[in-house]
C-alpha cells in the first residue's frame, strides 16, 4: 500500500465513523437550540434505534426473507419508534421540570438513561447482538483502497437527512416556530405558537434522526451493545459542541470533523491517544471559537 | 411538606442498613461476585450460573453443611474496582459468608483479595489471570485458572514456532487483562527474536478500528496479536477482513466464545487462532456431565461458566471438609486439601495459591467452528 | 452561629459519631464512609457548580490527579499520609487552575464540555503513561495511614472518622464562604457577569478562586480514596463519576451545603441499598432518579427556585 492509497483509506475511514456522529450530533444540536440543554439520554435513544432494528431483523429471519425491503422496514420502525421514545423522553424528563432550575433536567435524564441502558439489558441480555448483513459484503476498489456499499449508505443518508432537515427548519411552518421559539419563547407564546408542541415535535425528530444513526451503526458494525448509546452519545454531543451547538451545519461539520480526526489520529499517531487528541483540538477549537466552528455570537442568557 | 419529605426521605435510606438482622434458620453462606450490570454483564451473567448450578447439584446430595442452609450471597461489581471493594467489604462483614468466589476482570479481584485476607475468608477465583495477583502474598487466594504468564508465552512460541511469523503487531484493550497479556505475550515474543512492528491499545466499547487496521496493513506484519475480549475482536475481525488485510490473527483466551465467530461473521474469522485456558471443555471426559447439565438447563454454555462452576464446587468442598460455621476452619480445610478433582482436571494448588492445571489449549476457526489444534 | 443551629449541629456530630458504634456491621460504615467521600467531593464541586455557577463535567479527572500524587508520592518516595494530603489537595487545586485558565474563556455550555474534555484527557494519559502510572494495571500496594502507632489498615472505620472530620470542615468553610464577600462576589458573578465587572469584581480571578478551590478538595478526596483503597486503577474515575458527584449536588440543592450532603449520601447509598436486586438494581436507581427529580424539582434542601431559563 503506498502512502497516498493509505492516507485516501484513512480518510474514508474517518469519514464513515464521523457521518455517524453527525447525524446523532443534529439531535443534541436540535434540542439544544430550542431549550438549551444538553439532552444526556440521546445516546440511549441511539442505541435503542439499533435495537429496533435488531428486533425487525429478528422478525425477517423468521419469516426467511431478507433483502432491501426488510431494510426499509427497519428504517422506518427505527424512525417511528425513536420519534415515539423521544416524545416520551420529554413528556417524563424534560416537560414536568420546564419551570425548574436549568440542571435539573440533567438528573431527569441521566435517570432515563440509566433506565433504558438497564431495561435493553434486561430485555435484550447483556451479551453483544448480531446484526445481520442486508447488504451483499463486498468490496469495492479491490487492492488497496477499500469501500463497502453500507459506507456508501451510511454517507448518502446522512446527508440526505441534513438537508431534509434543514429544509424543514427553514421551509415549513413547523420549522418557523420552532426557530421563534429557539429565539424568544415567551414571545412565540404570545404569538400563538404552542411552544410546548414544538419542543415535543424537536425531541420526535432530534431522535428519530438518531434512530436512523443507530440502525445504521448497528447494521454497519453489525454488532450492538446496550452500552453504546454511552460512547458514541458522548462522541457526538462532543462533535455537535464543536461545530457549535444549536447550529445544524455546524453538527454536521463537528461529527465528519471528529471522524477525521479519530481516523487520522489513530492512525498516523497512535489508537490509544486518539481520544486525547480528539479532545486536545476540541479544547483548541472552542479556545479559537469560543462558540464552536459555525456557532454564532448569542449573548448570554440567564 | 417538605420537611416531612425529607424526614420519610432520610428514614427510608437509612432504614435498611439497621434492618435485616431478623433471626431465622441458620444461614451459611457462599459470596460471588461478578459484574452482572455495565458492558461486561453478559459474562457474569454467564458465571452466576454456573455457580448456580454448582451449588443446586450439591445439595441434590444432601445438606453441605448439616443444620444450616446454603445460598450464594450474588453481587454486582459491574467491572470497577471502587464496587468490588465496596461488595467485598459488604460480604467480609457477614458473618454467614464462609467463602467468597469471585471477581471476573483482573483490575477487581486485585484489591479484593485484600478484603478477603483480612477478613480471613478462603477466595476462590475463576478466571482473572493476571499474574500479579497472586504474587501480594495472601494465604487466602486460590486461583484455579492458568495465568498469564503461561499464556502470553504459549502464544508466542505458537506464533512464532508453528505459524512461522516473524513481523507481528501487538494490540490489546487497555484492561488490566489485556495489558498484562500483551506484555507477557511481547516479552516472550522478542526473546525469541520476533520482530514488533508495534504495540497499541485500543479503547473498550468503541466499534470502529479501521484506521488502526489500515496502518497496521500498510506496517505489512505477519501476524496480529490481540489481548482483549470477543466483542471487540469480532469486530477487529469483520474489519480486518473489509480492508483486506492479510495477516494472520492470534489472540487470548478473553476471545474462546463462539459468539466471536457470529459476531465476526464466518468469513472474516475463519483461520484465525487463539490459546485458551486449559483445553477444550468439550473434549474434557470429567466435564461432559456438566457440559450437558448446563445446557439442559440454561442453553448456551459461556466461556467462563465452567471456571465458575469449578470454583464453587471448590468451595463448597472446604465448608464440607471443615463441617463448622467457621471461617479460620473453612480456610484451614482449603489448605490442607491436598488435591481437588475437578471438571478440569486434578487441582493442586501452589504457595502462591495457583492451581497445578497449566494446560493452555490453542483453538483455531475452521468453517465457523472452533477447532482444537494442540 | 445561633443557639438553634449549633444545638442541631452538636446533634448531628454526635449522630454521625455514635452510628459506627452502635452499628459495628463493617460493610454499613464502609458504605458510610464511601458516602462521606461522595459528599466531599460534591461539597468541592459545588463551589464550582453552586457557588461560581461553573459547569464543570470533569471533576472526577481532579479527584484522580489526587489520588495518583498521594499514590505515587507513597510509592516513589516513601512519602507518608498526612504529609501527602495537602500535596495531593495542592495539585489537584493547581491542575483545577491550569484548566481554568483556557477554560474561562468560553462560557456556560462550552465550559462542559471543555471540561469533559479535559476529564477524558487525565484519564488516558494516566491509562497511557504505563511507566510510571501502571497503565491499566493502576498502582498497588499504596500505604494505609498510620497515625502515631495507629495504621488505619483496611477496615472503613478510622477512614469514616477521617472522613467525617474533613467533611464537617469543608461544610464549615462552604458555609462560611457563601456569606463572605467572597461568597457574595461568586454570586454577583453567576448572576451577571458584566455587571459583577461593573462593580469592580475581577470575573475571571473569582472563577480561578472556585475552579482551585474545589480541585484542592477533590485531591483531598482523592488522597483519602487513595489510602483507604490501597490500589487505584484509571477506571475508577470515569466520566459517569463525574456525572454521579454532579448529580449529587443537583439533587440535593445547588449551593444549599446540607442539600449536597444529604445529595451524595443518598445516590451513594442508594445503589448499595438496591443490591438486593442484582440486575436490576441500576434500573431502580434511574427510575429514582426520575421520581426524586420531579418531587422536588429544586433538590432536596433547594430553596429559591430560580425563574425559567428563559
Amino acid at each position: 500500500m503506498t502512502p497516498g492509497e493509505l492516507f485516501l483509506q484513512q480518510i474514508l475511514n474517518g469519514l464513515t465513523i464521523g457521518a455517524v456522529y453527525a447525524l446523532i450530533a443534529l439531535g443534541y444540536t436540535m434540542v439544544y437550540g430550542i431549550i438549551q440543554l444538553i439532552n444526556f439520554a440521546h445516546g440511549e435513544v441511539f442505541m435503542l434505534g439499533s435495537y429496533m432494528g435488531l428486533t425487525v431483523f429478528l422478525l425477517a429471519g423468521t419469516i426467511g426473507s431478507g433483502g432491501v425491503g426488510w431494510l426499509l422496514l427497519a428504517l422506518c420502525t427505527a424512525t417511528v419508534g425513536c420519534s415515539l421514545l423521544g416524545l416520551a423522553v420529554e413528556r417524563v424528563a424534560y416537560r414536568p421540570l420546564r419551570q425548574a432550575p436549568k440542571l435539573s433536567v440533567l438528573i431527569t435524564a441521566i435517570g432515563v438513561s440509566f433506565f433504558l441502558q438497564n431495561a435493553v439489558m434486561l430485555g435484550y441480555g447483556a451479551q453483544d447482538r448480531y446484526v445481520p448483513a442486508l447488504l451483499p459484503a463486498v468490496r469495492w476498489g479491490g487492492g488497496a483502497v477499500t469501500v463497502t456499499p453500507m459506507q456508501g449508505v451510511i454517507f448518502g443518508v446522512s446527508l440526505l437527512l441534513m438537508v431534509g432537515l434543514q429544509g424543514i427548519v427553514y421551509g415549513t411552518r413547523l420549522g418557523r416556530n420552532m426557530r421563534a421559539t429557539a429565539q424568544d419563547p415567551l414571545a412565540a407564546r404570545l404569538m400563538g405558537i404552542s411552544v410546548d408542541q414544538v419542543i415535543a415535535g424537536t425531541f420526535a425528530i432530534g431522535s428519530a434522526l438518531a434512530g436512523v444513526g443507530g440502525l445504521l451503526f448497528g447494521v454497519y458494525y453489525s454488532t450492538i451493545n446496550f452500552h453504546d448509546g454511552y460512547l458514541v452519545g458522548l462522541k457526538a454531543f462532543t462533535a455537535a459542541v464543536m461545530g457549535g451547538i444549536g447550529n445544524l451545519p455546524g453538527a454536521m461539520l463537528g461529527g465528519l470533523l471528529l471522524g477525521l480526526l479519530e481516523g487520522l489520529g489513530a492512525g498516523y499517531i497512535s489508537s490509544q491517544w486518539k481520544n486525547v487528541i480528539a479532545f486536545v483540538v476540541l479544547i483548541l477549537v472552542l479556545l479559537l471559537r469560543p462558540h464552536g466552528l459555525l456557532g454564532e455570537r448569542l449573548s448570554e442568557r440567564a | 411538606m417538605s420537611s416531612t419529605f425529607r424526614c420519610i426521605l432520610c428514614a427510608l435510606v437509612l432504614s435498611p442498613l439497621f434492618a435485616g438482622c431478623g433471626k431465622g434458620e441458620p444461614v451459611v453462606k457462599i459470596g460471588f461476585v461478578v459484574p452482572l450490570t455495565g458492558d461486561q454483564a453478559a459474562h457474569g451473567m454467564d458465571m452466576q450460573r454456573g455457580a448456580e448450578l454448582a451449588l443446586e447439584q450439591a445439595q441434590a446430595k444432601g445438606p453441605v453443611l448439616p443444620g444450616f442452609k446454603l445460598e450464594l450471597a450474588t453481587l454486582d461489581d459491574a467491572r470497577n474496582p471502587a464496587q468490588a471493594v465496596s461488595a467485598a467489604k459488604r460480604l467480609a462483614a457477614d458473618g454467614d459468608v464462609l467463602a467468597v468466589v469471585g471477581h471476573l476482570n483482573s483490575s477487581c479481584t486485585k484489591p479484593a483479595s485484600a478484603i478477603y485476607h483480612e477478613a480471613r475468608l478462603l477466595h476462590v477465583n475463576p478466571v482473572s489471570s493476571n499474574p500479579q495477583i497472586s504474587r501480594q502474598g495472601f494465604d487466602t487466594f486460590f486461583r484455579i485458572c492458568p495465568t498469564d504468564d503461561l499464556q502470553g508465552p504459549a502464544g508466542a512460541h505458537f506464533a512464532i514456532q508453528r505459524l512461522g511469523a516473524h513481523r507481528i503487531f501487538v494490540l490489546d484493550d487497555m484492561t488490566t487483562y489485556g495489558r498484562g497479556l500483551a506484555n507477557e505475550f511481547l516479552k516472550a515474543a522478542q526473546s525469541t527474536g520476533a520482530e514488533i512492528l508495534g504495540h497499541e491499545g485500543i479503547t473498550q466499547g468503541e466499534k470502529d478500528f479501521t484506521p488502526v487496521l489500515t496502518k497496521i496493513k500498510g506496517l505489512n506484519p505477519d501476524l496480529i496479536y490481540f489481548a482483549g475480549m470477543f466483542p471487540e475482536a469480532a469486530l477487529l475481525l469483520k474489519q480486518r477482513f473489509k480492508l483486506n488485510l492479510s495477516a494472520r490473527f492470534l489472540g487470548g483466551d478473553g476471545l474462546f466464545e463462539p459468539a466471536l465467530i457470529d459476531l465476526a461473521g464466518p468469513g472474516a474469522a475463519e483461520g484465525m487462532y487463539l490459546t485458551t485456558l486449559g483445553g477444550d471443555i468439550r473434549q474434557v471426559p470429567t466435564a461432559q456431565e456438566f457440559v450437558k447439565a448446563f445446557e439442559a438447563k440454561y442453553g448456551h454454555l459461556g466461556a467462563y461458566s465452567s471456571y465458575a462452576y469449578e470454583g464453587t464446587n471448590i468451595a463448597l468442598e472446604a465448608i464440607r471438609q471443615a463441617g463448622r460455621k467457621d471461617r479460620q476452619a473453612v480456610l484451614t480445610a482449603m489448605k490442607q486439601m491436598k488435591q481437588y478433582p475437578g471438571i478440569l482436571g486434578v487441582h493442586t494448588f501452589d504457595a502462591k495459591g495457583d492451581t497445578s492445571i497449566r494446560t493452555i489449549g490453542i483453538y483455531t476457526v475452521h468453517s465457523g467452528k472452533f477447532e482444537f489444534v494442540e | 452561629m445561633i443557639p438553634g443551629r449549633l444545638l442541631r449541629f452538636l446533634a448531628i456530630a454526635a449522630a454521625l459519631i455514635l452510628l459506627p458504634i452502635i452499628d459495628g456491621n463493617p460493610y454499613h460504615i464502609d458504605i458510610l464512609a464511601t458516602a462521606a467521600l461522595y459528599a466531599l467531593l460534591a461539597l468541592g464541586l459545588n463551589i464550582i457548580v453552586g457557588f461560581a455557577g461553573l459547569l464543570h463535567l470533569g471533576y472526577a479527572a481532579l479527584f484522580a490527579i489526587g489520588a495518583y500524587t498521594y499514590a505515587l508520592l507513597n510509592l516513589r518516595m516513601g512519602c507518608s499520609f498526612w504529609l501527602a494530603l495537602p500535596i495531593s489537595g495542592g495539585m489537584a487545586g493547581v491542575a483545577g487552575v491550569l484548566l481554568g485558565l483556557p477554560a474561562i474563556r468560553v462560557r456556560g455550555d462550552y465550559l462542559a464540555i471543555v471540561t469533559l474534555g479535559f476529564g477524558e484527557i487525565v484519564r488516558i494519559v494516566f491509562t497511557n503513561l504505563e511507566e510510571w502510572t501502571g497503565g491499566p494495571n493502576g498502582l498497588m500496594g499504596i500505604a494505609h495511614p498510620v497515625f502515631g502507632s495507629f495504621n488505619f489498615g483496611v477496615n472503613s472505620t478510622p477512614y469514616y472518622g477521617l472522613l467525617v472530620v474533613l467533611v464537617a470542615a469543608t461544610a464549615w468553610a462552604c458555609a462560611k464562604l457563601r456569606g463572605s464577600r467572597m461568597g457574595l462576589a461568586w454570586r454577583a458573578v453567576k448572576e451577571d457577569e458584566l455587571a459583577a465587572g461593573c462593580l469592580g469584581i475581577d470575573a475571571s480571578r473569582m472563577k480561578l478562586l472556585a475552579l482551585g478551590l474545589g480541585g484542592w478538595i477533590a485531591g483531598l478526596a482523592g488522597c483519602v480514596f487513595a489510602a483507604k483503597q490501597g490500589t487505584i486503577t484509571p477506571d475508577s474515575f470515569d466520566f459517569i463519576l463525574s456525572v454521579m458527584i454532579l448529580a449529587m449536588v443537583i439533587l440535593g440543592g445547588i449551593g444549599s451545603v446540607t442539600g449536597v450532603i444529604v445529595g451524595a449520601v443518598v445516590l451513594s447509598a442508594a445503589p448499595e441499598l438496591l443490591r438486593e436486586f442484582s440486575a436490576y438494581r441500576m434500573l431502580l436507581f434511574g427510575l429514582l432518579m426520575i421520581v426524586l427529580m420531579r418531587v422536588r424539582p429544586q433538590g432536596l434542601f433547594g430553596t429559591s427556585v430560580s425563574p425559567p431559563a428563559r
